[in-house]
């Protein structure tokens, strides 16, 4: 079934291991450990697993782009790229909470448990089947039920972990039926045959293929943080330990992203039209609701929560131009991997204010930047990048969705207005970012506030405090990360494009078609997307030109027998999506007749469209 | 194919109570027992569809020992979260879960 060298099973095997004996340490222990001995030992695992990705990948044996074989898993560099990131979220998560969960008892659970939840989400990045995928999500979800509701005695940490729960739940068994919806229709659960059977697929079925796409976003929704279905996170991040709401908003939402770029971007590739509009229209709404939401809240820990809503949104930017852009899963990938560090260290650096003053509450935040000068700076740095100030990562991941919004707009006429709705709603963002900012840096406190009774390092009522020095530690990593990639965006730039295909894959499907023919007039036309282009190539400097400005290269796709754009990676590397059958071409011209061109003389298009086919 | 098409059916109708159990109750075990029906809702339609599939195969049953397999992993976590909820409240009805609001 799986290649048992390949990177996810030596992972599963590092924190597979680590994790059965964390909880087997407190069979032996002579005396309470504290978090120490377990914390260090899940780091260790953690990054051990990090360095097996690292070294797989500098091996040069990695595949770019995305894979589907007919395995239940595939190595490729984008589970490698999303595998990085929710590592260094879960390697930040086990850092701090040495600190912040000092007082809690049981920590050979809680580092297993998270442990546990990383092996789901690398296997999650990794699989190429429905069937891996759920036990992947399940093996994601249910130890984080538990991380939510750690603090047991807590009343708000329980309510935390029923809501986050409850919604866990109808979001699990939701993909499980859309999960047999489609293998109704495909006969299969594999993703590569999935794709394969869905481009010869019966008319009569497509209303329950959509009916399935929409419980797949609903479900991976609940996740994502998409609107309809946020309900519980504000919530959830508030009651839960701020380390374990770090691991929420930064990892598991990041896999629930790449659940849905296997599942609805690929998996449904052939339903391209119809889910890139659900998308946008969803995107538009997770941004302007989360951002809005958050203006008026008093948490820090609901304000961080409203802004992973609206970041979400950004993200989702991404997906939805998928078909349009090359520029947009790129941006997606990198907006992933930037929002990763930055909420995670925005989460934990809460977690240190609040482990001194004892509360998430922003007014209480006055003059924390003078007592706590480091934490208060790194705060003040994500949030910043959160917003997306330009020497900042977040910049250059934002910058790159609108780009490739704008790009779009020369196939598609809705895509310029994700632009400009993520234009506003980062200026809207900003208003609520400042206020921490301001009531850190410029409002006097009128009375020094007492230091928590419980606090590690300092007396009570002393102006300046000793920080807490693990939490430090995570937030000077994430630091240099933001501060390094903002200056240098390049490195991480090129691998996230090494990480995703080009969108030709799309247009080379008869659901495509129509995009592809657009996108062939514009080319012989006039260059109109060049300018975003260009400056995009400015961007990237020296480092990826592997497969960039592809989308001027035709769209040459699979049909030509498995032919994969230069570099960037195709979707079939082992030859597994090769449809250059008839039934391809009838059904793709079932399809243009269905969408807007009244079958008038669609064969130029058609050969401009790869398919040799025509009658 | 009109057998499939029974199956379905009952599928759907499952599905569709257990939606409803789960918007409407505010019992927690009883929004577990609607999580338990949408899953079992899914594991009817693979069974089914694996069984009376054009082409049958083997992976709709498969799928379906996993989901079981899933879904007692999870509604052990919810009864675990409920008996927590029990010592805190001396209730399971989600009503009182009011105090994280903003």
């Amino acid at each position: 079934m799986v290649d048992l060298y390949s990177t996810p099973v030596m992972i599963t095997v590092v924190l597979g291991v680590a994790g059965l004996i964390l909880p087997l340490l407190d069979a032996f222990r002579r005396r309470d450990m504290g978090h120490k001995v377990h914390g260090s030992i899940a780091f260790g695992a953690l990054i051990l697993a990090m360095a097996v990705i690292l070294a797989r990948i500098a091996s040069g044996s990695i595949p770019l782009g995305i894979t589907f074989t007919d395995q239940v898993m595939a190595d490729d560099m984008f589970g490698s790229f999303f595998s990085i990131a929710m590592l260094i979220v879960a390697i930040s998560t086990v850092v701090s909470s040495v600190e912040y969960m000092r007082r809690v008892p049981n920590p050979g659970p809680y580092y297993s448990l998270i442990l546990l939840s990383s092996i789901g989400m690398v296997m999650l990045a990794y699989s190429t089947d429905l069937l891996m995928l759920i036990v992947a999500w399940e093996l994601m979800s249910i130890p984080t039920y538990v991380l939510a509701a750690f603090r047991k005695r807590d009343p708000l940490t329980n309510e935390a972990a029923i809501k986050y729960f409850l919604f866990g739940a109808l979001a699990s068994g939701m993909l499980i039926y859309a999960a047999s919806l489609i293998y109704g229709i495909t006969g299969s659960t594999n993703i590569a045959a999935i794709i394969q059977s869905l481009v010869g697929m019966d008319e009569g079925l497509r209303p329950l293929a959509l009916i399935a796409l929409a419980m797949l976003i609903a479900g991976f929704g609940f996740k994502m943080a998409l609107v309809p279905f946020h309900m519980w996170i504000p919530d959830t991040y508030e009651g839960s330990p701020a380390p374990i709401s770090a691991l929420l908003s930064a990892a598991t939402k990041k896999a629930g992203f790449a659940a849905a770029f296997k599942a609805v971007i690929f998996g449904m590739l052939v339903l391209n039209v119809e889910w890139s509009l659900m998308l946008a229209v969803v995107a538009v709404l997770t941004m302007t609701i989360g951002n809005l939401a958050a203006l008026t809240q008093r948490s820090m820990t609901r304000i961080l929560a409203y802004s992973s809503i609206s970041q979400a949104g950004y993200m989702l930017i991404g997906l939805s131009l998928a078909p349009y852009s090359d520029l947009a899963m790129q941006g997606a990938l990198f907006h992933v991997m930037n929002h990763a560090v930055m909420k995670s260290s925005a989460f934990i650096a809460a977690a240190g204010i609040a482990l001194v003053i004892g509360t998430m509450n922003i007014d209480q935040y006055r003059g924390i930047g003078r007592r706590m000068p480091l934490i208060s700076l790194v705060m003040a740095v994500s949030l910043l990048a959160l917003a997306g100030v330009p020497p900042l990562n977040g910049f250059w991941s934002k910058f790159i969705l609108f780009a490739a919004a704008v790009n779009a707009g020369s196939v598609v006429s809705w895509a310029p207005y994700l632009a400009i709705a993520g234009i506003l709603n980062s200026a809207l963002s900003l208003g609520y970012y400042a206020w921490v900012i301001r009531r850190m840096y410029f409002d006097e406190p009128a009375t020094i506030p007492a230091v928590n009774q419980n606090y590690l390092y300092g007396a009570a009522g002393m102006l300046k405090v000793r920080e807490p020095r693990l939490i430090l530690a995570v937030l000077a990593f994430a630091l240099a990360f933001m501060v390094g990639f903002g200056v240098y965006p390049a490195p991480l730039i090129a691998f996230s494009q090494a990480s995703v295909p080009s969108s030709d894959v799309f247009s080379a499907l008869p659901g495509g078609l129509q995009s592809g023919m657009v996108r062939n007039q514009q080319q012989e036309g006039h260059p109109q997307g060049s300018v975003v282009s260009d400056s995009s190539k400015g961007v990237d400097g020296g480092g990826g030109d592997a497969g960039h400005g592809s989308y001027t290269q035709g769209t040459g796709g699979m049909t030509d027998g498995g032919g994969a754009s230069p570099g960037a990676g195709s979707i079939d590397a082992d030859g597994v999506i090769e449809t250059g059958e008839p039934v391809a071409v009838t059904a793709g011209k079932k399809g243009m007749e269905e969408s807007s061109s009244p079958s008038s003389t669609p064969t130029g298009q058609h050969d401009d469209a790869g398919q040799s086919g025509t009658p | 194919m009109a057998e499939i098409l029974d199956y379905t059916i009952v599928s759907i109708i499952l599905l569709a109570i257990g939606i409803y159990g789960l918007t409407v109750k505010r019992n927690f075990i009883r929004m577990l027992f609607a999580v338990e029906i949408i899953v079992n809702a899914a594991n009817l339609n693979l069974v089914a569809f694996s069984r009376l599939m054009p082409a049958p195969n083997a992976t709709g049953q498969t799928f379906a020992l996993f989901s079981i397999a899933i879904a007692a992993a999870e509604v052990a976590v919810g009864l675990a979260l409920i008996i927590v909820a029990y010592r805190i409240y001396r209730n399971i009805d989600i009503k009182g879960l009011k105090r994280l609001s903003g």
